[in-house]
């Protein structure tokens, strides 16, 4: 398929795709000139490169993620961590250098987990009280 | 982080290896005047690289701009551009890039960003686009403030995603709310990016005081009255802030700019001052202040911030009352709601403020939405931020819904003045932007002054178009745009302007003018048609009947509006497309994105790398239980921001600030809710209240004029009420009242004399020589 076709039934716009070409997140059409053409792989990809964007990942990580699983490179010892007392007897630590968009992952995480672990405080307090 | 990044080279994209700068150069002319700017940026681009290059340039719109039009040149070739419906703008660009043609599109999207893409720059081959911009300015009685964006700040948006990547600052937002929008990347040293500059003209029908820039070196060329030059000192400058230039008038006076404007109309703009309406009645002022604490404000502006809502607090009596909140993901408010100013709870203030820093994102909506709960539906608040957030427009339909006026203190360098401009005006309210090296304080503290209480209200005009503001307030005036019907032709050359308020009227004359101008004005009110509609367009993709209705009907308002000013706006954008023998189709052009200077005094760990500050207090449910900071974490915290700023203008000298001196904000801070300075005894309190005068006086406060004008009717208020028993004494309080009233004071160590508790009548008098 040309280009405007590969838009078309990806839904990313001809510019972002020549974007990711130059940056290396997709491969370059499967011929030159006038017989550029592009196949359900650079479909496949930017399905997968959307998804990705959609966890949170930067374009950047994405690259590296994509060509050969590459890891991505460790991260820098934290400076900072948030304690987070999720219940009596669970203490969750969090690297406070998250970007806003992770926290509110885990911030969401967080929640769930304390939410999960409730109940059953919130029962042992009933009892408490009725003893 | 700034030793690793001192040696940043521009780098490819997809290898990380060295390149030639796509874009080489930036370069601003046109022409200033008082109702806003008519501008053309040069643009150079140029491919050292052996295949086609697509560049993508990304730069933020001023306050209330549109684009005109654009002239692309290079070897040979001349072309200008089309405004097209942008879906058809796109369609002919993409077109042209696969016929391999140099094709060039200039495409507005959400918060004013602007993608100026150029596609198929031959190899080695320099191409020049030269954009023509329509801009607002920020408009005070005694003068404007003219800026234009060279970088564009990073920001704060809930899902954005921010790294850094190949050693420069990336972020990206979603496409579902902002289409396919290209950021560029940031680096924090600018030296290594394309080079920019300024040479403008600054037409102005009232003499002129000053004009000077606080923000680049300048030299200004030019008389009083006409013209006047501004341009950039040295040969060239870095891409990491905006260019800042303000004029002051000789005098106060109703300025009218006109002529015909080409379609049987005279085009007007006037700018009638806040001080042709009367003065604000003393009634009781019901504020509350939001503090931006997020990580982008750390250093010198949230230190800034914090003394300029002490000095704020002591300009209110008792009668008043204040709510206190700091935001950033989250919003903390001092106490319940809306408290009197008392000593006590002034004190409380101090305390909550002690305890604000920089961290976390920009929740503005949230902040605003809380601030206008406490106020419960009467009262003004004021907000002092940075002002860096994207989807700014679901920010500013949730600041409309509060009902609440909203008084802006941007600051920052790179601007978010466009936003904070709408943000203030869609709610009634007015706004100043000030850059961090400025006193943020003194800004501050003139703002609060015109809150509360409105110079007029009910205002009405009658031909004007986009309505005037309903009220008036010191120090701002009001900008009416039109057209008058009445041509030279009818033998009646002056068309007239009525405006009515509570309990005044004023018909303004509207001269015939030249047709320069009157184009330029009609041009200046599409611009700002247009930004006030692009405003109102609903955040992200739009969900559900209503919010679809609701999009289509702005988008084809802004469609009429840039058909009718043959300006782009987000619905309708410029296309060029120049065929070129030697065109290869189908080849596939290189994409590059031009990186901008990261924004001077914004730290590029607050966005990129080392985010510790944007980190938030997570879930209410599980409490965070400390932070754990390591000594490198502490060590960031320096102010390498804080050396002074280079002008040759003396006006923004004296604006910008110094350090450990001890500033009249401090004696501001000091103010008792009765008005008068603290002390042992009365003698004591009154002593220091003259010399507090006198000290606001000798720096050009008095009880009319002066950002301090309310500390010094707070203070005549209080010497007012004493009574004192000897003639001296009598005396003595009578210079303080005059001074007050006319600013005139004799010299003396007045600020040292109201800052020592130790001052009485006897050092007052002495100073005084009585």
């Amino acid at each position: 398929m040309t280009l405007a076709e590969l838009a078309e039934a990806s839904g990313a716009p001809a510019r972002t795709i020549r974007y990711y070409i130059a940056r290396g997140l997709l491969r370059g059409p499967v011929k030159g000139g006038r017989d550029a053409a592009y196949t359900v792989e650079h479909l496949e990809r930017l399905d997968r490169i959307r998804a990705l964007q959609s966890e949170g990942r930067t374009l950047a990580e994405i690259a590296g993620a994509l060509n050969g699983g590459q890891q991505k490179p460790a991260a820098a010892p934290a400076t900072a961590w948030w304690q987070h007392a999720v219940a009596d007897d669970v203490t969750v630590w969090v690297r406070a250098d998250a970007s806003p968009w992770r926290l509110k992952r885990i911030r969401a995480a967080v929640d769930e987990l304390a939410r999960r672990l409730r109940p059953v405080d919130d029962e042992q307090g009933k009892e408490e009280e009725i003893r | 982080m700034s030793s690793a990044v001192a040696s940043f080279k521009p780098i490819a994209a997809s290898t990380g290896e060295s390149v030639r700068l796509a874009m080489q150069r930036l370069w601003l002319t046109g022409r200033v005047m008082a109702a806003g700017a008519r501008l053309v940026v040069q643009h150079v681009f140029r491919s050292d690289e052996e295949r086609p290059l697509e560049v993508i340039y990304s730069f933020p719109l001023p306050r209330d701009a549109a684009l005109r039009g654009f002239r692309i040149t290079g070897d040979g070739f001349e072309a200008h551009s089309e405004l097209k419906a942008t879906e058809e703008a796109v369609r002919a660009y993409e077109r042209g890039v696969a016929d391999g043609s140099l094709s060039t599109l200039a495409r507005q999207y959400g918060d004013g960003l602007v993608n100026l893409t150029v596609g198929n720059v031959r190899p080695k081959e320099t191409v020049k686009v030269y954009l023509e911009i329509l801009t607002g300015v920020e408009m005070r009685d005694d003068g404007f403030r003219f800026r234009f964006p060279f970088t564009l700040a990073p920001a704060y948006h809930a899902r954005m995603r921010a790294a850094v990547a190949g050693a420069q600052g990336e972020m990206e937002l979603p496409a579902d709310e902002f289409g396919d929008v290209i950021l560029p990347p940031f680096r924090e040293d600018a030296g290594s990016l394309h080079e920019v500059g300024f040479e403008l003209s600054v037409l102005h029908g009232l003499p002129l005081e000053e004009v000077g820039s606080p923000s680049h070196s300048v030299k200004v060329m030019g008389g009083a009255v006409g013209s006047t030059r501004v341009a950039l000192a040295p040969a060239k400058d870095v891409p990491n802030r905006d260019l800042v230039v303000d004029a002051r008038y000789q005098a106060t006076q109703v300025q009218a700019l006109s002529g015909p404007s080409g379609d049987g109309k005279r085009s007007f703009a006037l700018i009638v001052p806040s001080t042709m309406f009367g003065r604000n009645e003393e009634k009781p002022r019901r504020t509350a202040i939001l503090l931006d604490r997020s990580g982008s404000m750390q250093g010198e502006p949230i230190a800034q911030a914090r003394k300029a809502i002490e000095a704020c607090l002591a300009a209110l009596s008792e009668k008043d009352s204040f709510s206190l909140m700091a935001f950033d993901n989250n919003v903390e408010a001092m106490g319940g709601g809306v408290a009197p100013a008392t000593r006590e709870q002034r004190e409380a203030a101090r305390a909550f403020l002690k305890r604000v820093d920089a961290r976390g994102g920009t929740e503005l909506a949230a902040g605003v939405t809380e601030a206008a709960r406490a106020l419960g539906g009467g009262g003004d608040i004021l907000i002092i931020t940075d002002g860096q957030v994207f989807g700014t427009e679901a920010i500013l339909a949730q600041a409309r819904a509060t009902g609440i006026r909203l008084f802006c203190l941007g600051i920052g360098s790179a601007s978010q003045d466009r936003f904070l401009a709408l943000l203030a005006r869609e709610t009634g309210g007015i706004g100043r932007f000030v850059t961090a090296r400025e006193r943020v304080d003194l800004a501050a503290v003139d703002l609060f002054a015109s809150m509360g209480r409105p110079v007029a209200t009910g205002l009405k005009a009658d031909n004007a178009q986009p309505e005037p503001p309903e009220v008036v307030f010191a120090g701002t005036p009001v900008l009416l745009f039109g057209d008058s019907d009445q041509t030279a032709e009818t033998g009646d050359s002056s068309g007239a302007v009525s405006l009515t308020w509570d309990g005044g009227a004023m018909r303004l004359d509207v001269p015939e003018g030249d047709a320069e101008t009157g184009e330029t004005v009609r041009l200046l009110r599409g611009s700002r048609l247009i930004t006030d509609w692009e405003s109102r367009y609903p955040a992200g993709e739009a969900t559900g009947p209503v919010a679809a209705r609701r999009q289509s009907r702005v988008a084809a308002r802004l469609a009429e509006l840039s058909a009718t000013y043959g300006l782009a706006s987000r619905e309708m954008s410029l296309v060029a497309v120049v065929k070129r023998q030697g065109d290869r189709p189908g080849e596939l052009p290189e994409t590059r994105v031009v990186p901008v200077g990261m924004a001077q005094d914004t730290a590029f760990d607050a966005y990129f790398g080392d985010t510790s500050r944007m980190a938030c207090q997570v879930a209410s449910t599980a409490m965070p239980l400390q932070m754990d900071y390591s000594s490198a974490a502490k060590k960031r915290s320096g102010k390498r921001w804080f050396a002074l700023g280079r002008s040759a203008s003396r006006m923004a000298e004296s604006a910008l600030m110094r350090e450990a001196e001890p500033t009249v904000l401090e004696l501001a801070a000091l103010l008792e809710p009765d008005g008068g300075m603290p002390g042992d005894n009365l003698g004591v309190r009154i002593a220091r209240s003259i010399a507090a005068v006198l000290a606001f006086a000798a720096e050009g406060h008095t009880v009319a004029d002066g950002a301090f004008r309310l500390h010094m009717s707070r203070l005549v208020g209080f010497l007012r009420s004493v009574s004192v028993s000897s003639d001296k004494e009598k005396l003595l309080l009578e210079r303080a009242l005059e001074a007050a009233l006319t600013g005139r004071v004799p010299s003396g160590r007045w600020l040292a004399l109201a800052l020592s508790a130790r001052t009485g009548w006897k050092q007052v008098g002495k100073a005084l020589s009585l």
